[in-house]
């Protein structure tokens, strides 16, 4: 792997608090001497929030496509009745 | 648990565990907010909520399901509905179902320009990067999905990706006030 990718594991595993003890010492230590690695760590952790959002909304939109057949399909018009009536 | 009989992996694999879900709990919780006195509109927003938390409940690592998967659903829902309508939550029992979906109801979405900007400009490492970290399957199974001959080439990929967003998170929201709103 290329170095900078060995850093964005590194960062992930700080993250995910993985590693030996040794391993995440020496990454603590880093972060207190690189203010440059600080940053990356918290723009990875950016990135990994927009990672969850973009999951979060996909997931959504197959509940949605779920949704949209149940209530749709004649097969199922019987569970669809059996819930649009609590709204009657 | 009901649902570790269905695997999770592909969309098509959801699909049947939401379907079951549906069937299974929805009429419950419709039940219960029609009771409230609230829409089936709104009765489908909290259902597919809960659903949500489930399934990122179910992915976690550390999961066990005390309670039948049903009535873990509607006490999400049950939750989700006080909170929202702000009945006094004293009175909506949590147990169960602890505090992680009172965090997913208020984590602000991110900026939703940038995101869109991923989605169109790097669906690839977004949905590499989703298998990973949202989906959280094994990574045997995500080299198999995207076609990876070996997990040590889906392991590099995935770093690449994240490199790849991070830089493209932190150049754009560094350049463009647009993407901070």
């Amino acid at each position: 792997m290329r170095i900078s990718l060995n850093k964005v594991e590194q960062i992930d595993d700080h993250i995910f608090s993985r590693g030996t003890t040794e391993d995440r010492l020496i990454f603590e230590a880093m972060l207190i001497l690189d203010p440059a690695l600080k940053s990356q760590v918290s723009w990875q952790k950016n990135a990994l929030d927009f990672v969850q959002h973009y999951g979060r909304k996909k997931m959504k939109a197959e509940i949605e496509s779920v949704h949209r057949r149940l209530f749709n399909e004649p097969v199922h018009r019987r569970f669809r009745n059996k819930i649009l009536n609590l709204f009657k | 648990m009901v649902s570790l009989k269905f695997p999770v992996n592909t969309p098509t694999e959801r699909e049947k565990l939401f379907i079951h879900l549906y069937k299974k709990a929805f009429p419950a919780t419709a039940r219960y907010v029609s009771k409230k006195g609230g829409s089936f509109d709104e009765a489908k927003d909290i259902f597919q909520d809960a659903l949500v938390i489930y399934y990122e409940k179910l992915t976690g690592s550390s999961f066990v399901l005390s309670v039948d998967e049903s009535s873990y659903i509607l006490g999400i829902a049950k939750h989700l509905w006080a909170k929202r309508f702000r009945e006094d939550i004293r009175y909506t029992p949590l147990d169960p179902y602890n505090s992680e979906f009172i965090e997913y109801e208020n984590k602000q979405p991110s900026t939703p320009m940038l995101l869109h900007y991923l989605e169109t400009a790097g669906q690839k490492c977004m949905d590499i990067l989703k298998a990973f970290y949202y989906d959280k399957l094994p990574v045997a199974t995500i080299a198999r999905l995207f076609g990876y001959s070996t997990v040590h080439s889906a392991t590099v990929q995935k770093y690449k990706c994240l490199e790849k967003v991070r830089e493209t998170v932190k150049e754009k929201s560094l350049a463009y006030e647009d993407f901070i709103e």
